[in-house]
Order: C-alpha cells, then structure tokens, then sequence
C-alpha cells in the first residue's frame, strides 16, 4: 500500500491513457478474483487505479455485488452512488475554443475535434476506465475502514430503460444518493423506498446532469468570457484575432 | 400617526422621525450562503459590530422587523419562501441584497436551479457588491440605506408608492 | 468494530422510544415544520417531524434550497475555473474544498506540486479547518441557548481569516490552488505570524472546554443524547468527526496515501466511544487542537524552493478517470473528474460531499427523541447547507 501513491512517471501515460497506472497490487488482484468466484459472468473487467479498486459488473449483478462486497469482504463504508452520461456534447467541449482562441491558435486540435461530432450527431466518449460503451453508466463507491482502501463498482445501463436495482437494502445510505441520481440521470433503482425529488422543485422537468440537457441561462447570454477584451496572460493568440471572434459571436 | 395618512408632514418633524427610524432598523437576516456567514461576522465579531450602526439583529420573526438582508444565492425552490416572508413584515420595509449571488446570480449566472437576482421576488433598496463582501461592505450598505431612509417622505411612502427618495433612483422599474 | 455496552444501551433504549411511541401513547399526532428559516438549521434546510406529544415519530430533511448545481456547472467550466466555483461548497472550509479537486487533475495529468506547495497546501488546508470548526464550538453554544462562544468564535475566527487573507487576498474564498503548484508564495513574516495565532487557536480551545465541556447543563443536554452506533454510521456513510465519535478510527489524512504533507508531522487522531452529541463535540475540539499542532509543526520545517510546477498556460488534460478525497473539516470529501482530453473542464465531476451523508442518518437518529434534542442533535452532526446541496 506504500507504494500506491508514488506518481506513475509521465512517459507511461501518453499512449494509453484508459490503462491502470498502478502495478497490481496482491490484495486487491485477491478480492476481485474473489469476486470474480461469485459473481460469474457479472464480473466483466476490472482496473487498479492510485490504490482503488474499479470493478465493472453487468446490470444483474449491481446489487449482488455490493451485498457480496459488504458481508463477505467487509466494505463497510458507503460512499456514494452516481451515474455519468457518456454523451458527447460538442456545445459545451468545443465552447473554450470557440471563446478564448483563435483560428491559428488551435486549429489542429479544437477544431476539427468538435467539427465530425455536429455533423455525424452527438457521438459517446471512449476509452473509459473499467467502462462499456453504453450511453449511462452507474457507480458507487464503497470503502473499508479495516483495510483503508475502497472499491468503486461500475455498471453499465443502455439507454432506453436505465433501470438497476436498489443498493438501500445493502447500505442504507444508498437512499438519499439513489435519489438524487433518479433526479439528476433519470436512472430508476427497483426496490427503492421512493424516488422523490431530493434537489429541485417538484414540478421540474427534465434531468439536470443529462448531457443533453441544456442550460437556458447560456443561451439568452453569451459566456461573460466574451466581455473580457484582455487575453488570457500567457496565452499566445494575438487580441485582435479575439476581438473579431468576440465581436462575430456576439453578432 | 393622523399627519403622515393626511398626506401632509410638517418638514422638521419628518426628519425627526426619519433619524429615530434610520438608527433603529430590526434587521431580519435572511442567511443563505457564504455571505450569510460575514454576516453573522459582521453581528458577532468585535471588530465589525454592527450595532454601534443602531441595526439590531435577530428579531423573533419578520413581524417585527423593518430591514431584510437578503444574503447568498435564492434558489428558485427557496423563494417562495422569500417572497411569502417579506410579505409578512410591516411597512415600511427595506431590503439590502448583499452579495453577488442575490444581486445577479454571481458564480452561478447559468445554473438551473438559481435565481438571477433577489430583485425578481424582492423589491431591493441596496445593493452589497462582492463573493463574498466583507462585513465591513455590508456597514456601508446599511449607511447608504440610512442615508436614503434620511432623505424619505413619509407622507408619500405611507401613501403606498414603493419607494420615494429624492436621490436618482436606478432600480425604479422593478416591480415591487 | 465494538459496540460498546453504552452504545448498545442508548440503541436499545431509542428502540424502546420507538415502541412506545408505536403502541402505548397512541395520540393524535402533529407535523410540526422546522425551516426552511430557521436560526436553528445554519441556513436553509428544512425538516418535516411528526410529533406525538413531545416525541418525534418521524423526521423527513427537505433539502434543495441552496442546490446550484455545481456538477453541471463544473462541466462547462475549464479546470482552472472550476476551483472558483467549488470553493463555495462548503463555504467555512473554503481551501479544503479545492485540494481534492486540484489533486485529482493533478493525477490525471500526471504532474506533481514541489514540496513547498504541499506543505503550503497542507498549512493552507488546516487553516481552513480551524476556521470551520472554530465556529461549530461556539455555535453549539448557541444551539443550546448560551450566546458567548459564538462571539468568542467569531473573534478568533478573525485571526485565522486574516492569515488566509494575507496571503491569498480573499477572506473567505481564496481561490489559490492551481494545478501543479500554488498561485503565490507566503508574505515575509507570515510564519511567525501564523505560530502566534496558533497560540490564540490553542487559548480559543481552553476557552470552550471551560465554558461548554465542563459546563453541567450543557452535559445534561448532551451526554447520551442522539447516539450513532459505528454500523449503522458506516452504513449512511459517515464521515470525518462523526463516526470517529462513534469508535471508528479512521482518518483519510493519515490512512489513505496522499502527496500532501500530513505524514511529515506527528499528530493524532482522536475518538470517542460513545458516539453521542458530547463526544462529537469534544472530538472535534480535539481535532482543532491537533490541526493547530500540524500548523505548528509545518511551519517550523517548511522547505525552500519553487511553489509551482512547469505548467503549459493551456491545460490539456489527457483522456482519463480519477478519484481522490480528503478529510475535509466536515468529513471525506472526493471528486471524481472524468476528462475527455478536450481542452476544456472535466467531462464529468462528481462531487462527494461529507454533509450529504452526514445528515442522511436524521430520519433515523431523530426517531423517538425529544423536541429540544432534535436541535442539538442536528447542530452536533454539524452539516453546512452548501455542501449538503452542492
């Protein structure tokens, strides 16, 4: 566990970004082969990331696995549980291109990154660690205050019926996050008490924390960004070449 | 209280009243956020004190007090609530918006759940720039709005306009 | 993991309050709605208890009121924008709330701050929790009707704002932490400076263990109130002060690897075993010593040198996922920032706040107390409404 936290030297990364940084560590390579021994075919991949364990389960064994981790393996400590929307949003990535640079400051890399993905749809991010390649993806965390270290369980959820089962017979914590990951994603978790608005009003309408959904507020007023005549110190786009972005986005 | 409904307020008692009335503001603070916090600093530290201004914190319940300091973001789910409680103390009332969140919606300009600016719900007398201001910001808000209570007709508020002052008023279009 | 005989008696006996309630004093009940103003809730929250006689059979947090949305908000904002924003989570703990974040693009990006920044972070991130804790031991006090430690709070509450302000220009939110290193070196003269507060902090800690801990009414209305057994804790997910109040001898700082400075220092984790209002309370008095030691100690082996790393103006961080807590003054706080390489903010930041776990366990823990304890237990369990909400 000492050595856990020494930063991977920077060479390693450039390749291959989605790969673990850290060696295999003996006894976490032990719980997921554990794991692994019950869960079966649930138990898709898993990745040691800077001292966690990343598991990635299918969607039947979301709670099973959670259950197995916390009485047989003494997780004892819930964390979280959230989701993440792999959709791509081409508005938002591309936003600091089209705001702070110009057409020769970055024309290699901004650009023709956000271009494909307006013309081909909204497309999903890949190379994920430990993740599939649906849209929706659930995952909590769980820690064990007798082994200090923790284990971040991942599940894949297609798009059309985000549906997993409920964690709040296992940690009872699970309640509340379950609900405001309902609110937030849209997910819903069988076998949950009530999945209530936990965050905003009752009467609001759509899920906040969907890629898709946008933010009013930007699309009345441009980015105060646009306000700011003076470049970003250090940065070697020339102001004129901002102004004339300014004054075209403005327009 | 006959002079000030009959419309007609003789000039120095009118600035008598005035100056009882602008150092006894009961301040009903509407701690939301950050700002809620230099707030109380501004209240309990020794160093700010906001007392010695004539302002007396911690009123029991909007009833009683004349002052609201709206501090911190409104959310869209909180002002119902902000709005139902300003309607509940007497007039006259004044609001301080203090801090960058009440004024425009600061940080969170583009966030779906904030309102962009107390001034939607709550008319406001003074705005208290800052993220957040310092207590020191929020003494020489309630300065200025001493300094307007100062100036005020009487006769003329009582008669329901939302606010009269001589000074240039630039927020004159917000509905009350 | 012990229960201790304590322990199991307060749970056994807060069963027996539920039955009763349940079968013997079968009233009429009463939904009483406390918030979302209260003086008694720090800010906005909002909780729905139904009563039967002076007893609570039902507790229900409404919370929301200061949701503003930062995880979507961090989305389309640039890396070095986002410490702006999540400074505001826990508005008492300001730095601390950028440390975790800062770390977690600082492994994605694999760049590490020189040791002079660390250690700088590390003084910077205790200083925080000395200012947030300094102003939950006074406003205990007033959550149980005594007034002066509040003040007393605040007054020395000042010191340590004006050391963080001296050096960042920010009272309150600093905005400090860059990736790879800090925005500005210390002030000359601010070492010693911060050693003498040190000793104010200390003096402030005698203060209120004479005026609250050893205080006979104040222990009446504490001791054995509102226990949390350590399994049930862990399963809401407690954290920081209130589960080691419960037993559990965990603390992020010294447990889980991290590139700041703690280990450098001798200190100790303190806990309590009985789990109640008093031992929340006294762990966290404890813990404002032990944070005034770390400060201490740092400052007097502060290493010389550079306080930021070699950084591109234009922060590129690769494709990737990570994920870092902290022992934050309100317990573990952690994001998980999903970069997709872009060369804007994080693709996806999901925060982890202590408080929303912490205040999970009210339905539970009010059930079968009294009124007056609802207040005490809620101010022990000391949440901060922007950190429950985010």
């Amino acid at each position: 566990m000492s050595d856990q936290d020494a930063p991977a030297p920077a060479d390693a990364e450039a390749e291959a970004p989605a790969e673990p940084t850290t060696p295999p560590d003996p006894a976490r390579e032990a719980l997921a082969d554990a794991l692994r021994r019950d869960l079966g075919d649930g138990f898709l991949e898993h990745a040691n990331a800077n001292g966690d364990l990343w598991i990635r389960v299918s969607r039947d064994c979301w709670r099973r696995a959670a259950e197995t981790l916390k009485v047989k393996h003494g997780f004892d400590y819930f964390c979280f549980v959230s989701g993440i929307d792999w959709l791509e949003n081409p508005e938002l990535s591309s936003r600091y291109e089209a705001v702070y640079s110009g057409d020769g400051g970055s024309g290699e890399d901004g650009g023709d990154e956000a271009a494909p993905a307006a013309d081909a749809g909204p497309t999903l991010l890949g190379d994920r660690v430990a993740g599939g390649d649906t849209r929706f993806t659930v995952f909590g965390r769980v820690f064990s205050t007798t082994k200090k270290w923790g284990v971040t369980l991942k599940a894949d959820l297609d798009e059309a019926n985000p549906t997993v089962e409920s964690w709040v017979t296992v940690y009872r914590g699970a309640d509340w996050h379950e609900r405001e990951t309902w609110e937030m994603f849209g997910f819903q978790f069988d076998g949950h008490p009530g999945l209530r608005h936990m965050y905003l009003p009752g009467g609001f309408e759509g899920f906040p924390l969907r890629k898709d959904f946008p933010l009013l507020a930007r699309m009345v007023k441009p980015w105060p960004g646009l306000v700011d005549k003076e470049p970003i110190p250090g940065e070697d786009d020339d102001s004129e070449q901002q102004g004339e972005q300014q004054e075209a986005a403005a327009t | 209280m006959g002079l000030v409904e009959s419309g007609h307020m003789p000039k120095p008692l009118t600035k008598l009243l005035n100056t009882a009335r602008k150092y006894s503001l009961w301040m009903y603070q509407w701690g939301l956020a950050c700002c809620a916090i230099e707030m109380g600093s501004a209240m309990g530290s020794p160093r700010y004190d906001i007392m010695r201004l004539g302002v007396i914190p911690l009123p029991a319940s909007p009833r009683q007090a004349d002052l609201l300091v709206v501090s911190g973001t409104v959310t869209d789910k909180i002002s119902p609530a902000l709005r139902r409680l300003y309607e509940q103390m007497p007039d006259p009332k004044y609001v301080i918006s203090m801090g960058s969140c009440a004024n425009c919606g600061g940080p969170y300009w583009d966030s779906y759940s904030v309102t962009k600016g107390c001034d939607q719900i709550v008319p406001v007398d003074v705005y208290v720039p800052g993220c957040p201001p310092r207590p020191e910001a929020l003494l020489e808000g309630i300065i200025l709005l001493q300094q307007r209570i100062a100036d005020e007709d009487m006769a003329v508020r009582w008669a329901g306009e939302a606010r009269v002052v001589a000074e240039r008023d630039p927020h004159a279009e917000v509905p009350a | 993991m012990t229960i201790t005989e304590a322990q199991q008696l307060a749970y056994i006996s807060g069963q027996a309050a539920e039955a009763r309630v349940r079968f013997e004093l079968e009233t009429e009940g009463m939904t009483l709605n406390i918030g979302p103003q209260h003086p008694a809730t720090h800010g906005t929250l909002r909780i729905v208890v139904r009563l039967d006689g002076e007893q609570v059979v039902w507790a229900d947090p409404v919370c929301g009121y200061m949701h503003r949305g930062y995880e979507k908000l961090a989305e389309t904002r640039k890396y070095q924008q986002v410490t702006t924003l999540v400074n505001r989570i826990d508005w008492l703990g300001h730095f601390a709330n950028e440390v975790p974040f800062i770390l977690a693009v600082e492994q994605l990006y694999e760049v590490e701050a020189p040791p002079r920044a660390q250690w700088l972070r590390t003084i910077f991130f205790e200083l925080a929790r000395i200012a947030n804790i300094t102003l939950f031991l006074g406003e205990m006090g007033v959550q149980l009707g005594a007034f002066t430690p509040v003040f007393y709070a605040f007054r020395d509450r000042e010191h340590v704002l004006n050391l963080m302000e001296s050096v960042t220009g920010g009272r309150f939110h600093p905005n400090f932490d860059r990736v790879g290193g800090l925005k500005d070196d210390i002030p000359k003269g601010w070492v010693e400076e911060t050693k003498a507060v040190m000793n104010k902090v200390r003096d402030f800690c005698d203060e209120m263990e004479d005026l609250l801990v050893g205080n006979e009414i104040y222990e009446q209305r504490t001791r054995g109130i509102g226990v949390i057994p350590a399994r049930v804790g862990l399963e809401y997910g407690l954290s920081g002060a209130n589960i080691r109040a419960s037993g559990i001898d965990w603390d992020i700082r010294r447990d889980s690897p991290s590139p700041l400075a703690w280990k450098e220092c001798d200190w100790k984790v303190w806990t309590h075993t009985d789990g109640d209002v008093w031992a929340r309370y006294w762990v966290r008095l404890q813990e404002t010593r032990e944070a005034a030691k770390i400060v201490d100690q740092l400052c007097d082996g502060l290493p010389s040198g550079p306080i930021m790393a070699k950084m591109p103006a234009r922060l590129r961080v690769p494709k990737g996922e990570a994920w870092i807590s902290t022992e934050n003054p309100l317990g573990e706080m952690g994001y998980y920032v999903v970069s997709d390489g872009g060369p804007s903010g994080p693709f996806r930041c999901k925060i982890r706040t202590p408080s929303f776990n912490n205040i999970s366990i009210v339905p539970w823990l009010l059930r079968g107390v009294y009124v007056p304890d609802v207040i005490s237990i809620l101010a022990s369990l000391y949440f901060i409404l922007g950190d429950i909400d985010r």
